[in-house]
């Protein structure tokens, strides 16, 4: 097979196409997605790990299959990275943190499963803020992953390596999970794709849990089409996985081209607010101007392509973030309490005790971040704070869920910036876990309330980083969410070819 | 609210970690002013008490029958373990400490002497 040095750059729906046809080979699209990566990864170190072997045996096995005549599926040979915090057989899973060092996936997750059953070939496993809690990837405890429109700034959190690596070029797609904004946020940063579906589309049988009233497994892609095709083929009812629903999950590319002429687009009207308070909680800076003028340049062409807008409010918004900080800590304590150094991951050597075996284990083995939650979480669930923090959190939620609700009745999508800032630069953040945490003000309220959103590109801020729209939908209305970010992506239309400024070595 | 030390000690004894002092000075702090911000919910009427559990906007799906399946082997499941003997995890003893000893190590490390040691 000649060489194809351009198919990295392809959509890995036209890529899976050629294969499928026996123009390209499945072997030639890894060659050209692993020389890609071995250019771009010393400058944003997006993997833990390439399972380069693996994925040449696979490619092999995909390009046989295509010679005997048989068709590997909607994801031939289709290079894939996967956030460190999904299982596949046999491969080494850390979460990015030092306490599953030496971990060893005994089985497969039900999505990872789904994508080589449609003939996917998985790259390798990508950083990500250790246990998904963060918003920079700064918390991994193995290594910082860069942005790749700039090295200096963050790739965003916690699935910052998967959207690294799809930004860059190494990979048509990434999976990645989201909790509070994990897949949205750093596709924002990165200027890349990012779907966090609907609580319940998508099985998280194999993901390792952090909370899981909103976890869910979603896709990174460098065009709608692309998120569309990966959300399709992971998404369905699982019978691992009991809050897996049972429903159908349609032709999500069936619809995607048809546009939104009539379209109503809910534009909740606290945004503006929500953005003055963030950035004066943000220790006094001046309010995000290009975030606010990007937003309504968005609402602009969404009108063009023919949407109509409608303003719909959503007061809770401004309390997302306390919200989000006490459900989702309250569970993570809970689910974080496995971590114990008896049954897998890594004991402390010199525990004496049982009880030393889970005050050391845990202690030399979380780090900073995943510490705090634990704490924050275990303050929320404890006795005396319970009604005062979990409480009252799920009283305010369940106020939000009625407010989207309601939004989602007068509109068929809602639409708010993705992000309150572009990225960041490293270390920026590190100090003061607030500002990081409110990084996540727009895109917790879809996941508390279990909604689908979509993050598109939408332009870019006064330094020349990538600025995003979120789309929200109803529950189950994938396919309005993704036709409505295909409209928006059509009409904003730019091609995503990041800069790696402030790197060396020039990698375009 | 601020949080006291006393707090944060007992917070972590029940969470299963410990701290250096240096540690538990700035996570005092921190989480003092998480909580802090956490505090603006009081300003926000709250809705119907929720019904279900919080994020879900739909029902899970319906229970299965409770049937024997097959699930991960026991070899595959400790492979993982830190430590493993003739099929069962392995861990130090649980050790009974003395009154005086438990005070002791509590001050050193809280939660150690409670009720994991009975």
């Amino acid at each position: 097979m000649t060489c194809h040095p351009d198919l990295w750059g392809l959509p890995a729906e036209e890529l899976a196409r050629r294969i499928r046809g026996g123009e390209v080979s499945a072997a030639a699209a890894l060659a050209s997605a692993l020389e890609r990566t071995a250019r771009v990864e010393p400058l944003i170190h997006a993997y833990l790990e390439i399972f380069e072997e693996a994925a040449r045996a696979r490619a092999a096995q995909i390009d046989r299959s295509v010679a005997a005549g048989q068709d590997p599926g909607p994801l031939a040979g289709v290079p894939v990275a996967l956030k460190d915090n999904l299982n596949l057989t046999g491969h080494r899973l850390t979460c990015g943190s030092r306490i599953l060092a030496g971990y060893v996936a005994p089985y497969t997750a039900t999505a990872v499963q789904r994508l080589l059953d449609a003939g996917a070939v998985i790259v390798g496993r990508a950083n990500m803020d250790e246990f998904a809690m963060g918003s920079s990837c700064e918390n991994s405890a193995y290594q910082e992953t860069h942005n790749p429109w700039d090295v200096a700034t963050v790739p965003g959190g916690s699935s910052g390596g998967p959207a690294a690596a799809v930004a860059a070029g190494s990979v048509a797609l990434g999976i990645g999970s989201d909790t509070g904004g994990s897949v949205r946020q750093p596709a924002a940063l990165c200027g890349v794709v990012g779907v966090k579906p609907t609580y319940g589309r998508v099985s998280r049988y194999g993901l390792v849990a952090f909370a899981s009233s909103t976890d869910q497994i979603g896709p990174i892609a460098r065009g709608v089409r692309d998120a569309a095709l990966a959300t399709q083929v992971i998404a369905g009812h699982d019978a691992l996985d009991s809050t897996c629903a049972e429903r159908p999950v349609g032709d999500l590319l069936a619809t995607i081209e048809e546009g939104i002429a009539g379209m109503r687009v809910g534009v909740v009207k606290e945004i503006d607010v929500v953005l003055a308070a963030q950035a004066a909680a943000a220790a006094g800076e001046p309010a995000p101007n290009d975030i606010a003028a990007s937003f309504r340049a968005a609402l602009a062409a969404l009108e063009q392509a023919g949407a109509e807008l409608v303003e719909v409010s959503i007061p809770s918004l401004e309390a997302a973030i306390a919200v989000y900080y006490v459900i989702a800590t309250s569970e993570a304590s809970a689910n974080l309490a496995r971590f114990d150094g008896v049954r897998y991951g890594r004991r402390s050597p010199g525990a004496a005790s049982l009880a030393d075996v889970y005050f050391d284990s845990r202690s030399e083995g979380f780090g900073a971040e995943v510490q705090r939650r634990i704490m924050l979480g275990t303050f929320a669930l404890s006795s005396g704070y319970y009604e005062a923090y979990y409480g009252k959190a799920g009283a305010v939620l369940a106020q939000m869920r009625a407010e989207l609700m309601a939004a989602l009745e007068r509109a068929d999508a809602v639409v708010t910036p993705t992000t309150p800032s572009a990225a960041f630069r490293l270390g920026e953040k590190v100090a003061d876990p607030l500002a990081m945490y409110l990084s996540d003000i727009f895109t917790t309220p879809a996941s508390l309330v279990g909604l689908p959103a979509v993050a598109v590109p939408s332009g870019f801020d006064g330094q020349g980083l990538p600025l995003s729209l979120q789309i929200m939908g109803r529950p189950f209305e994938e396919a309005t969410v993704f036709r409505a970010a295909r409209a928006f992506e059509r009409q904003v239309g730019w091609q995503v070819a990041p800069r790696f400024r402030g790197a060396e070595v020039g990698a375009g | 609210m601020a949080l006291t030390t006393e707090e944060v000690r007992k917070i972590a004894s029940l969470a299963r970690l410990r701290f250096t002092p240096e540690e538990e000075a700035a996570f005092t702090g921190q989480l003092g002013k998480i909580v802090d911000y956490i505090d603006q919910l009081q300003r926000f009427e709250a809705g119907a008490p929720p019904e279900a559990a919080p994020g879900t906007a739909v029902r899970a799906a319906p229970e299965d029958d409770d049937l024997p399946r097959p699930c991960l082997p026991r070899e595959s499941f400790l492979a993982n373990a830190p430590a493993a003997l003739d099929g069962f995890l392995l861990v130090p003893e649980v050790r009974r400490t003395s009154t005086a000893d438990a005070r002791q190590a509590s001050e050193a490390r809280p939660g150690v002497g409670d009720d994991l040691s009975s």
